[in-house]
């Protein structure tokens, strides 16, 4: 009994180690045929080097279409997905699982391994993935420089407004062959953006209030993307009187003397909307009066940041400030087809909340 | 005189710790270099010293990362732990710690500064936290000469103030820097960490660093001269003000070129004396290089931690921070 199953199963291994065999010495004999038959076209694709400048101001040179990206910088993972790269991602920065993008469009970035943030990025980890082109955000300029010893290609972009996104786009769809689509995406910035300026018109501009994540009190200052995200939808931000390029604390009574006629909240805030309807400190303030208190959806990604959907963040915007030019309908339908269009997936509308 | 200063008797204590001791530094030594994200095996870590044939990039991330990594972490232990001992022994003190005379809050300062005016990378935060802590230190020892009092109580006293007057305007800094970037930057600094160490950082500090290890190998009898108390040290004929002077100013090049690279590495300096002590319970010069093994050591450990717990990167005094609090408590029920 023991004997003839043991044989069995001796049997059933040696034919799998048979068949094993057999069929790396077909995938061996295939690789060798293959490169055999079509020797010149590839060869010459291959020797076509594209350069580009990043924007630390490096020429890099690429000579082979990457194949196992690593982005340390959730804008450039995000770009990769509408560039339908994301196959060839193999390690992204950390945090992946607060990225909703991710687990809706490619839900395997969630289980990838991570290379830290910009705080800690984990030189190591990333050059054991074995990357064929990293790419980075300028502050990351040590690893850039490290990398570059190690002769891995590396490209820094400092994606900070709706200019530098562009040239990002460039770079990245450039090396990676996917300049139709990079050109498509801008092409559908450029587009929105104009429409957006045709729809609003000479009108009356509304002041609008941009409150922070952390804190309602934290507010969006002059050169920062949000103010440009307002202006472009038609608004005024209250506070670019402060001249600044990161969010700045005001206090109550500024606030009041800001007086804004809508309040936006952006998007994964700590706050909810009635935390601010509800408060009695705000109860004189016009956004207030009037109920135009908004949240920005953040059941996709931080619109109100230089992501490759941040156009969204405009028109959402837009359609919020001049809801009788460009209803909300709409602008849930506008968005919908963006997301099939780059990133391929359905998205429920009911998720595009105000 | 000078034999004192020399391990005598090693027999008598055994030569068993010694040999442990040893034993450790050279795990220690090979587990630095074996450990990280990027696996490389004792085996390749021996092919690539015997020149045999190793993948390329594992060669690469050896030579360029995890060597002057290890060696800079090794430096570190023994530099920190040294300047510890040494300054425990001259001001008398068991709770002396390197930055006592405030070349950690100059060098916390120079950088801070760095990173908030100064658009460089990593080199440009180094040179700039080294010349805060030499200047911290230069301004303690102009303001201790300043009293009349002699003893080292006044350069305790002085390198709290500049301490102080170097927390304050770095709290100011903090208040103007970006929070995302700078801020973060600053705060990281001040955590310490060998992430960001290459080959060229630990070649700018080396000589640096060198002059301050071998002037304090030179006046090793004047250090244990000066545990005794200023007269028995004049009675003996060291000039014990110039002396004092000279230690603090090579101690200060040791740690300042160490944190200068590095960041704040919290209590090792402190502790690593503390158990060389106790393992040659006595307080000379032979003690003060054992400690720096000690510290060596204690730091390879850490360091190795801080590159293997987690996903990423730990700053290297959080887990200093968990080694060296314990002890200080268990040493507090001691005394």
């Amino acid at each position: 009994m023991f004997s003839k199953q043991f044989s069995t199963k001796l049997l059933a291994l040696f034919i799998i180690l048979s068949i094993v065999v057999s069929m790396v010495g077909c995938t061996t004999e295939n690789s060798v045929d293959s490169s055999a038959q079509a020797p010149a076209e590839p060869a010459v694709e291959e020797k076509t080097e594209i350069k580009i400048t990043d924007h630390l101001g490096r020429e890099i040179v690429i000579r082979e279409k990457p194949e196992r990206i690593v982005s340390g910088y959730y804008i450039t993972t995000s770009l990769l997905i509408a560039l339908g790269l994301e196959d060839k991602v193999v390690g992204i920065e950390t945090g992946a699982d607060k990225r909703p993008i991710y687990s809706l469009a490619a839900p395997q970035f969630i289980d990838l391994p991570n290379v830290g943030s910009a705080k800690n990025f984990d030189l190591e980890g990333c050059i054991a993935l074995e990357p064929d082109l990293v790419i980075l955000p300028v502050r990351l300029k040590d690893v850039v420089e490290s990398l570059e010893k190690l002769k891995i290609n590396v490209i820094a972009v400092n994606p900070e407004n709706m200019d530098l996104l562009k040239e990002s786009i460039d770079m990245i769809s450039k090396v990676t062959g996917t300049e139709n689509i990079g050109e498509k995406l801008k092409a559908y910035y450029d587009f929105k953006l104009s429409e957006v300026k045709n729809l609003i018109g000479e009108e009356s501009k509304e002041r609008v209030y941009i409150g922070g994540n952390s804190d309602f009190l934290s507010t969006a200052t002059k050169n920062m993307y949000q103010t440009f995200m307002v202006e472009a939808a038609g608004g005024i931000n209250v506070a670019a009187d402060i001249d600044d390029t990161y969010w700045a604390t005001i206090s109550y009574e500024q606030l009041l003397a800001y007086n804004p006629d809508v309040i936006i909240g952006v998007p994964f805030a700590a706050y909810t909307k009635e935390d601010i309807l509800k408060d009695e400190r705000f109860k004189t303030v016009n956004a207030v009066q009037k109920g135009q208190v908004y949240m920005m959806p953040d059941a996709f990604e931080a619109w109100d940041s230089p992501v490759p959907s941040s156009i969204l963040g405009t028109m959402w915007l837009t359609s919020i400030l001049y809801e009788d030019k460009y209803p909300y309908e709409k602008f849930k339908e506008d968005a919908a087809d963006f997301y099939k269009e780059f990133y391929g997936i359905e998205i429920n509308k009911e998720d595009l909340t105000k | 005189m000078r034999d004192e200063c020399l391990p005598k008797n090693i027999n008598d204590r055994g030569m068993g710790k010694y040999i442990v001791i040893a034993g450790l530094f050279l795990f220690v030594f090979f587990l630095s270099l074996s450990t990280g994200k990027y696996p490389i095996s004792v085996s390749d870590i021996i092919s690539i010293l015997t020149g045999r044939e190793v993948k390329d990039i594992a060669r690469t991330v050896f030579y360029i990362l995890r060597l002057p990594r290890t060696i800079m972490v090794i430096i570190s232990g023994i530099g920190l732990s040294i300047a510890g001992s040494v300054y425990q022994i001259i001001f008398k003190n068991p709770l002396a710690s390197p930055d006592i005379i405030g070349v950690a809050s100059g060098a916390n300062l120079g950088a801070a500064a760095a990173i908030i005016f100064l658009t460089g990378g990593t080199l440009t935060i180094a040179i700039s936290a080294f010349a805060g802590g030499v200047c911290a230190v230069i301004v303690a020892l102009g303001l201790a000469k300043l009293s009349r009092e002699r003893g080292v109580v006044t350069f305790v006293l002085a390198g709290i103030v500049i301490g102080s007057i170097a927390q304050g305007i770095i709290m100011m800094l903090k208040y103007m820097a970006d929070p995302e970037k700078e801020l973060a930057a600053l705060e990281f600094w001040s955590m310490g960490s060998f992430a960001s160490v290459t080959a060229d950082k630990v070649f700018t500090m080396l000589p640096l660093f060198l002059i301050g290890f071998i002037g304090i190998i030179l006046l090793r009898w004047k250090i244990n001269v000066l545990s005794l108390s200023d007269e028995e040290a004049r009675s003996l004929g060291v000039n014990v003000e110039l002396t004092r002077w000279a230690i603090i100013i090579f101690s200060t090049l040791i740690v300042a070129s160490i944190i200068c690279i590095t960041g704040l590495i919290a209590f090792i300096g402190l502790i690593a004396p503390h158990i060389a002590r106790m393992i040659r319970k006595t307080n000379d010069f032979s003690t003060t290089i054992l400690s720096g093994f000690v510290g060596a050591i204690l730091l390879g450990f850490a360091d190795c931690m801080a590159r293997s717990i987690a996903g990423s990167e730990i700053p290297i005094s959080i887990l200093t921070t968990f080694i060296g609090a314990p002890y200080l408590a268990y040493l507090m029920s001691r005394y």
